[in-house]
């Protein structure tokens, strides 16, 4: 085997009898390990080695799936990842997935496919009555049938189209394995592990760059596996064997099998998904479902090889009907005789290898169709010989059989039509290059009138392409541009590489005449698979003018399905260029986008599901909150307990006033270490901090804090927090839990690109730092247990807004604040994270002679409500210093970031909503913040909006709800009423201004 | 004093988080071991603009050690200057106290503040602990690329970061700010899970 990908153990177990279409020998697969799999239901046997459509084949399965609109009955086309027909359910239950491609499952034991888009069966479906009704499903069916009335969309029109729209069922439990992320870098990625591949790999791997080869296939070789080729006297796997053993043994290259690159980005990223374990039953422990790769590469060699073009002729759909290619990777590959009477249609001499190929496995070849009328005698001898009957100047123009197929019609070059009769047609009809992911940096590929074909045009950067890729696609092109370019790479990255001399391979042709379509087919003539658009539905769109490529694609969804394309584009822009009369590149090409497959959503997920969906951040007491029932609050990432509730409390209302009532009246504690906490130093931090705040600070002395109040550049409100005076040219400043990293960044920015002389120094110290709110009458009491002595406590020696450097615990460093956000007597004292948990507990003991009790952020916010202190609500990025009723605090003898701005003409209009309280008229309603004021008794308009309520609580104090609101002209209108409309909870109240601060107005509390 | 030695004992930043022990793949040698770094002492310290000159002498006065050029890391033994951005470094201790009068030592050269408990470190060795970073890290952690005395300020799954190698076993040293210690490693322990991953005590 070529495949040395680690493997779980399977048990060795010799085949029964099913199997009819296995050739005796050859093939990739491992006939010692049979695996036994389900389709619909069904037991089938296959081996180690197949895909579920190889093992499907081998069984003579022909019918997998239902078309998308048609419900037409499909097989299997490809033996690749362009598969646009052979769409199945795989697994069950909470694995199952849908829409996956049955030609790149792995077999695997005790498989489950279930065939989609299908109802009751697959074999009799109801719905494939709407291939009757064909001529009604044309292009644009839905634009024209839908428009009226409008009425009808929402109940009618949209739940009928999702019910018929779409291909299998998701999962509808949560998928029970794991997804993760990876990183890689490397001088060389080299994409895709054919002939080309293999050979840049080599050369560049030999110069000793960091190589990275990625390949969607779990066997690396792409098309030496499938084809009877010769490199250098030994057969191409023999040739991969070796290829493969050599790059394996290179310590700087890594082989990504099983592995779609799926993207290409800016600066040479790329993305890429690894399927881990998709290829058996679960996951092994500890294994990813899927991994995303992000790989860096300095170049890349594209070798992503080509796909074969499909012939566009009536029913051609049918199963039974494949690409050429892939009839020659079923044989050669895995060993499957492509049914009992096979024929061939071919537009190129590379159809015939076919021919060789069957006849060579020992098989009947019905009849070769070549739609040219020069055949190469030697390939008409070898195809008489092995039984066929060849058409020259014939087309393939219609199909037989209603499940699979049994017959062609053929026209030959005299104009008769001829039966034959087959259960297999292999089309050749030349390759397209694939154009993909060099494409998905907007980079439009061109026309290569040699191949008939499209090739990459101006690469990305530091992208070459090698190979089929390139549009070179003989063998013996591949291993020469492969080599040179791999060397090439490498060197470009500053390694020493040689291309070894090119390997003799055996003779090939690329003689080709494309038949774009065939003329007056049979039927409905196919050419975008996936979506069921015919040539006919091209036809439509050029007759009603959508003739401009992209038109064309959205008008008829031609290559919008999730294969976006890969066997359709050509087919549909070259019909177009011959019914515009323009040559195909005239016609243009749309552009294709990342995924080049497509990608789980749950890989890009990753690590990033359910409650790691993005990081928490916890607080130094998060440990007793635990343990302690605290319900929790998110707050940006950070989890902040939110109320405590005790025994017998079944409200969060009941919690939180219990909570406030006890800090009004005894003591309690709170940690409000999710503020943040900037460090400034330097002989001009005062002087920076001047700057940066709008009130005065020139007279703050070592050991005292200030409120601090921070304007944007345009004149608004930034944040508020308090600046402390540590020492002579140490300060530290809080910021609002929210703001904390904006308020860091804009000091960064007033340092680094405003005033860059100043002798500033700042880091964030937020996370040095537990800090804690003791609030409350008995505060004082609490921190004389915990402080340690010799520190004055007393209102004289640290008064209200003082700030000193003590210990606690017995030397322990810690700050201590005297700063007031509830508006009792109340500190912060700021310990070193690690002693947060024991200050925290600490405090609890100390205070429990005084009644304390932790609160959470619920009461905090109660109140700072009852205090009328503007928070996040009120500091939402539209509000002025006057605005938030702080206008008295401006200082006038400095210049400060926002002073001018702040001055202009709206921002100082006396009709501005000004911040004021309020409480209902009748004490027994509730109040809802986002109520909008209006004049008692006028009409709800616009014109009559007059503010907005932004932050209401039930007041403990008061004993009835109390509110926070913006309203125009408010400090001017205490005591008059007011209506607080809130129609979307059904609200209207009536209430009464008045000052902000409802408790203790003179804040006496504080200061005793 | 023995009231406060019982209760005010510090906690460790991965306590809460990390049990010690074995996690994930039980089989075989573990193939990343996990060192919580608790009880570091750990101090930023910017530069006053046009001091460094003065600066990197008072250091190395100090602390033995040069200042390291953006992206590098210096150690003296157990005791390191990590680069972490223009003008700032991260001085690193075995033991809290250690860096004590580091700031005296600098006066008006540079600002010093103490990041002992604002950062969790955890220290990862064996032969995996560059697989398993590499599924967090977008950094070229390749030794050709990264090596002993590297440093990069970076992110892992959305957090934010600061990373050094220790020497070429590998040993890496990873810093994350505190409040992120469950959410880190959480990712750690996830993607550390297939090869293996001995989770030791703290020290």
């Amino acid at each position: 085997m070529l495949d040395r990908t680690p493997d779980f153990p399977s048990p060795v177990r010799e085949v029964g009898p099913s199997q009819k279409f296995r050739t005796a020998t050859g093939g990739l697969i491992d006939r010692r390990r049979a695996r036994d799999f389900t389709f619909d239901g069904r037991t089938l046997t296959g081996y180690h080695g197949d895909t579920l459509a190889s093992a499907l084949l081998v069984n003579g399965v022909r019918l997998v799936g239902r078309s998308f609109k048609y419900h037409r009955p499909r097989g299997i086309l490809s033996a690749g990842s362009e598969e646009p027909n052979a769409l199945v359910e795989l697994r069950s239950g909470s694995r199952r997935e849908p829409n996956t491609r049955a030609t790149m499952a792995e077999l695997y034991e005790g498989l489950e496919a279930t065939s989609q888009n299908r109802w009751p069966s697959l074999s009799m479906d109801a719905l494939s009555v709407n291939a009757l009704l064909s001529p009604i499903f044309a292009a644009g069916f839905y634009y024209k049938t839908f428009m009226w009335p409008a009425s009808l969309w929402e109940k009618l029109y949209e739940p009928m189209i999702r019910r018929a729209a779409g291909l299998g069922r998701a999962a509808d439990a949560p998928d029970p394995d794991t997804y993760e992320h990876a990183h890689a870098h490397c001088d060389v990625l080299v994409i895709g592990g054919g002939p080309a591949g293999l050979s840049a790999a080599l050369t560049a791997g030999r110069s000793g760059a960091r190589v990275i080869l990625v390949d969607e296939d779990f066997c690396l070789g792409g098309r030496l596996l499938a084809e009877r080729r010769e490199i250098d006297g030994v057969s191409g796997p023999e040739w991969v064997e070796q290829a493969v053993a050599e790059l394996k043994n290179l310590p700087e290259v890594r082989l990504l099998s099983r592995t779609t690159l799926f993207g290409v980005y800016d600066h040479g990223a790329y993305g890429a998904v690894e399927r881990v374990s998709d290829h058996v039953a679960v996951p092994a422990p500890h294994a990813p479902r899927q991994r995303l790769w992000r790989i860096v590469a300095k170049r890349a060699v594209l070798a992503a090889g080509a796909i074969e073009r499909p012939h566009v002729f009536g029913g051609n759909d049918r199963p039974g009907v494949m690409l050429a290619g892939a009839v020659r990777t079923y044989l050669n590959r895995y060993g499957v005789l492509p049914g009992e009477a096979p024929a061939v249609f071919t537009s190129s001499d590379d159809g015939w290898r076919t021919v060789a190929d069957i006849a060579a496995a020992g098989g009947r070849v019905a009849a070769v169709v070549d739609s040219r009328l020069d055949v190469p005698v030697p390939l008409r001898r070898m195809a008489e010989a092995a039984g066929a009957q060849v058409v020259a100047g014939g087309q393939v123009i219609g199909t037989r059989g209603h499940l699979a197929l049994s017959g062609i019609d053929v026209r030959d070059s005299y104009g008769s039509t001829l039966r034959i009769a087959c259960d297999t047609l292999a089309m050749a009809n030349g390759w397209n290059p694939v154009v993909h992911l060099d494409s998905h940096l907007s980079r439009r590929p061109v026309w290569d009138e040699a191949i008939h074909g499209f090739v990459p045009g101006q690469l990305p950067t530091g992208m070459v392409a090698a190979g089929a890729a390139s549009g070179r696609l003989t063998l013996s092109d591949a291993l020469e541009s492969g080599a040179r370019l791999g060397a090439e790479a490498a060197e470009s990255c500053d390694f020493r590489a040689t291309a070894t001399a090119t390997p003799r391979t055996d003779p090939e042709s690329t003689a080709h005449t494309p038949l774009w379509r065939v003329a007056k087919p049979k039927g409905k003539a196919f050419v975008d698979f996936q979506n069921d658009v015919a040539a006919s539905d091209v036809e439509l769109a050029h007759r009603e003018g959508f003739r401009a490529v992209e038109l064309l694609k959205r008008y008829t969804t031609l290559g919008m399905a999730t294969d976006q394309g890969k066997t359709s584009n050509l087919a549909g822009l070259s019909i177009m260029a011959e019914l515009t009369g323009q040559k195909i590149p005239a016609v243009g090409t749309t552009v294709f986008r990342p995924p080049f497959t497509p990608v789980a959503i749950g890989a890009f997920a990753g690590h990033h599901r359910g409650k790691e969906f993005r990081a928490t951040r916890h607080v130094p007491s998060h440990a007793w909150c635990l343990e302690n029932n605290a319900q929790f609050l998110e707050t940006g990432l950070w989890l902040r307990p939110a109320y405590f509730p005790r025994a017998g409390e079944t409200d969060w209302l009941q919690t939180v006033v219990r909570e406030v009532e006890t800090v009004r009246g005894k003591v309690g504690l709170c940690d409000v270490s999710t503020f943040g906490k900037i460090d400034i130093q330097g002989r001009d931090a005062l002087a920076f901090i001047e700057r940066v705040c709008a009130n005065p600070f020139g007279t703050l002395k070592v050991g005292r804090s200030r409120y601090a109040l921070l304007l944007r550049e345009d004149g608004f409100v930034l944040d508020d927090g308090t600046v402390s005076r540590l020492a002579d040219s140490h300060f530290v400043m809080t910021a609002s839990t929210a703001n904390a990293a904006r308020v860091m960044q804009h000091l960064e920015f007033c340092r680094q690109w405003l005033w860059p002389a100043l002798d500033v120094q700042m880091v964030s110290v937020s996370e040095q730092w537990a800090q804690y709110a003791v609030a409350g009458p008995r505060a004082r009491d609490v921190l004389r247990r915990i402080v340690d002595p010799g520190f004055d406590l007393s209102n004289e020696a640290f008064p209200f807004l003082g700030a000193a450097e003590i210990t606690v615990g017995g030397g322990i460093p810690a700050r201590l604040f005297r700063i007031s956000f509830s508006g009792e007597l109340a500190y912060e004292i700021a310990v070193p994270a690690g002693y947060g948990d024991a200050a925290w507990r600490a405090i609890l003991q100390a205070g429990l002679p005084y009644g304390i009790c932790p609160y959470g952020a619920e009461a905090l916010s109660v109140m700072r409500i009852e205090k009328g202190h503007a928070a996040g609500a009120e500091i939402n990025g539209q509000t002025t210093a006057r605005d938030l009723a702080l206008g008295g605090m401006l200082a006038k003898k400095k210049d400060y970031v926002g002073r001018l701005m702040k001055e202009r003409p709206a921002l100082t209009d006396p009709d501005r909503p000004i911040l004021v309280g309020f409480r209902p008229v009748d004490p027994s309603q509730r109040l809802r913040a986002g109520a909008h004021f209006l004049a008692v008794g006028a009409e709800p308009s616009l014109a009559a909006d007059e503010g907005t309520m932004t932050s209401v609580a039930y007041s403990p104090s008061l004993k009835h709800w109390i509110g926070l609101g913006l309203i125009r002209r408010g400090h001017e209108r205490h005591g008059e009423r007011v209506r607080a409309y809130d129609p979307v909870r059904g609200g209207d109240v009536e209430v009464e201004i008045g000052a902000a601060a409802f408790v203790d107005p003179a804040g006496e509390r504080m200061h005793g | 004093m023995a009231e406060h030695a019982t209760l005010w004992r510090p906690r460790g930043a991965w306590d809460l988080y990390a049990q010690a022990g074995r996690h994930g793949r039980r089989e075989g040698p573990a193939g990343v071991t996990v060192t919580p770094r608790e009880g570091l002492a750990l101090m930023s310290v910017t530069a006053v603009d046009g001091a460094e000159d003065r600066l990197a002498a008072a250091i190395r006065d100090r602390l033995s050690l040069s200042l390291p050029e953006p992206g590098a890391a210096l150690f003296s033994g157990e005791t390191g200057l990590i680069w972490s951005g223009p003008g700032q470094w991260l001085a690193l201790a075995p033991a809290r106290g250690d860096l004590d009068g580091l700031g005296a030592a600098v006066t008006a050269l540079a600002a010093v503040a103490d990041q002992s408990d604002g950062r969790a470190v955890l220290r990862l060795s064996g032969p995996d602990a560059r697989r398993v970073l590499e599924k967090g890290v977008s950094v070229d952690l390749h030794p050709r690329r990264f090596g002993p005395g590297r440093t990069a300020v970076t992110s892992v799954a959305h957090i934010g970061v600061q990373l050094w190698q220790r020497d070429d076993g590998p040993t890496y040293e990873i810093a994350v700010a505190r409040s992120f210690a469950g959410s880190l490693w959480s990712w750690l322990e996830e993607a550390a899970a297939e090869f293996g991953c001995e989770m030791r005590a703290g020290g």
